[in-house]
C-alpha cells in the first residue's frame, strides 16, 4: 500500500509523465501538467480509495491538461487536445499518434488511457469521469477509426 | 525521457518545499556498505537505511511521526550525505549533523544518547550504556533499543557489545558492524575485545 508522497511519485510519476507529454505534444506545458498533478495529489492526500492512487492520479492528469488548455483558448474539449509521440517511441507509435488526430471528441483521451498507457476499463472510466460502459464505447470507437486510419 | 523527468522531478520538489507539503527528504546514497536510505526532517536526521529502500516498519514509523509528505530531495539529505561521505573517507570522526529522536520513547531516546557519546574507536557495552541511560538492571531492554537504533552509523549502536567483548547484534547484520568496529579500531579479534571496553 503506497503510504508517503513518495511511494505515490516513485510509482506513477514516469506513466503519468508520458500520459501529460502525448495529450499535450509540447515539453513545457507537460512539465507543468505533470508538477501540478503531483502537487494536487499531495494537497488532496489520501486518495479517495485506496489502492486506486493510479487512477485517481490519471483523472487529475487529465484535468489539469484540459484546464491548461482552456485557460490557454479560453474554451477547449478533450478533442481539442494535441496529441504527440515521443520521438524515442520511433516510426510506428509517429503514425499512431497521426492517427490519433483523427480521433474526435470524448475519444482521443479514453484511445490514449486504454491503448497507450494500457489503463483497464474501471481505470479509464475513472480518469475520464464517465461509466465503465461509456469508456468501453469510447475506446471501441476510437480504435476502429484509428485502424481505419493507419490502413 | 529521463532528463526531463529529472528536471521536472527537481522543480516539483521545490515547488512541494515551498508549500510545506514536503516533510522529510530522503536520498539514497552508496557507502562501502553499499547503499543507505537517508531521511531528513524538520528537526535533523529521522532515518538511515541499510538499503536502497526502507522497510514498511521503518516508512510506517516515519509516516505516523512525521505524515505523509515523505518525498524524495537528495538537497534536504546532502548534508548528512556529505558527513557520511567523509567519515567512510577517515575524514571524520564525530557527526555534527542534528538528529531528531523526538518520536522514540523517553527510554530508546536515553540509551541513543548514551550511545552518541561513545566515541569513534571507543567501544561500550549493553550493561553500561544502560547504566549511563540510569537503568542499571535494563540491559536487555538496552540491547532492543539499540536494535532499532533508526539512525545507526550517526548514532554508533556498532560501538555497543555485548558483556563478555563479543560482537552482540546488529540491524544492519553482523559483517557491518564488525566491518565499522575495524575501520574505526582495526581488525575484531577472534572472539572480540575481551573486557576492556573504555568507556
Amino acid at each position: 500500500m503506497i503510504t508517503t508522497f513518495g511511494e505515490l511519485l516513485e510509482q506513477h510519476e514516469r506513466e503519468i509523465f508520458a500520459y501529460v507529454l502525448r495529450l499535450c505534444g509540447d515539453r513545457d506545458d507537460a512539465d507543468d501538467a505533470y508538477q501540478e498533478t503531483f502537487l494536487a495529489a499531495f494537497r488532496g492526500w489520501p486518495p479517495p480509495r485506496r489502492g486506486q492512487e493510479r487512477a485517481w492520479l490519471y483523472r487529475i492528469a487529465t484535468n489539469k491538461v484540459i484546464d491548461r488548455a482552456r485557460r490557454a483558448k479560453r474554451l477547449v474539449r478533450l478533442a481539442d487536445l494535441k496529441l504527440a509521440a515521443p520521438e524515442r517511441d520511433g516510426v510506428s507509435l509517429a503514425d499512431l499518434a497521426s492517427a490519433i488526430k483523427v480521433l474526435p471528441e470524448g475519444q482521443r483521451a479514453a484511445f490514449v488511457l486504454r491503448r497507450v498507457q494500457g489503463l483497464d476499463y474501471a481505470d479509464v472510466a475513472n480518469a475520464l469521469e464517465c461509466s465503465q460502459d461509456a469508456a468501453r464505447q469510447r475506446v471501441a470507437e476510437a480504435t476502429k477509426k484509428v485502424r481505419e486510419a493507419m490502413r | 525521457m529521463n532528463d526531463l523527468m529529472t528536471d521536472a522531478r527537481e522543480r516539483l520538489m521545490a515547488r512541494a518545499r515551498r508549500e510545506g507539503l514536503e516533510t522529510v527528504g530522503y536520498s539514497v546514497i552508496d557507502s562501502p556498505l553499499g547503499p543507505l536510505w537517508i531521511a531528513v526532517g524538520p528537526k535533523g536526521v529521522v532515518g538511515i537505511h541499510y538499503g536502497a529502500e526502507p522497510s514498511a516498519g521503518e516508512l510506517g514509523r516515519i509516516v505516523r511521526a512525521y505524515g505523509p509528505g515523505v518525498l524524495p530531495d537528495a538537497r534536504r539529505a546532502d548534508p548528512v550525505a556529505r558527513e557520511l561521505d567523509q567519515y567512510f573517507a577517515g575524514k571524520r570522526k564525530r557527526f555534527d549533523v542534528a538528529v531528531d529522536l523526538s518520536p522514540l520513547t523517553d527510554f530508546q531516546r536515553r540509551i541513543l544518547s548514551a550511545t552518541a557519546r561513545v566515541a569513534f574507536g571507543d567501544v561500550s557495552t549493553y550493561a553500561k550504556v544502560a547504566a549511563r541511560a540510569g537503568s542499571e538492571k535494563a540491559m536487555r531492554a538496552a540491547g532492543q533499543a539499540l536494535g532499532s537504533n533508526p539512525i545507526p552509523i550517526v548514532v554508533p549502536c556498532h560501538r555497543v557489545l555485548a558483556s563478555d567483548g563479543t560482537l552482540g547484534g546488529y540491524s544492519g547484520g553482523l559483517d557491518a558492524k564488525r566491518t565499522l568496529l575495524a575501520f574505526e579500531r582495526g581488525s575484531v579479534p577472534p572472539g572480540g575485545w575481551p573486557n576492556r571496553p573504555s568507556s
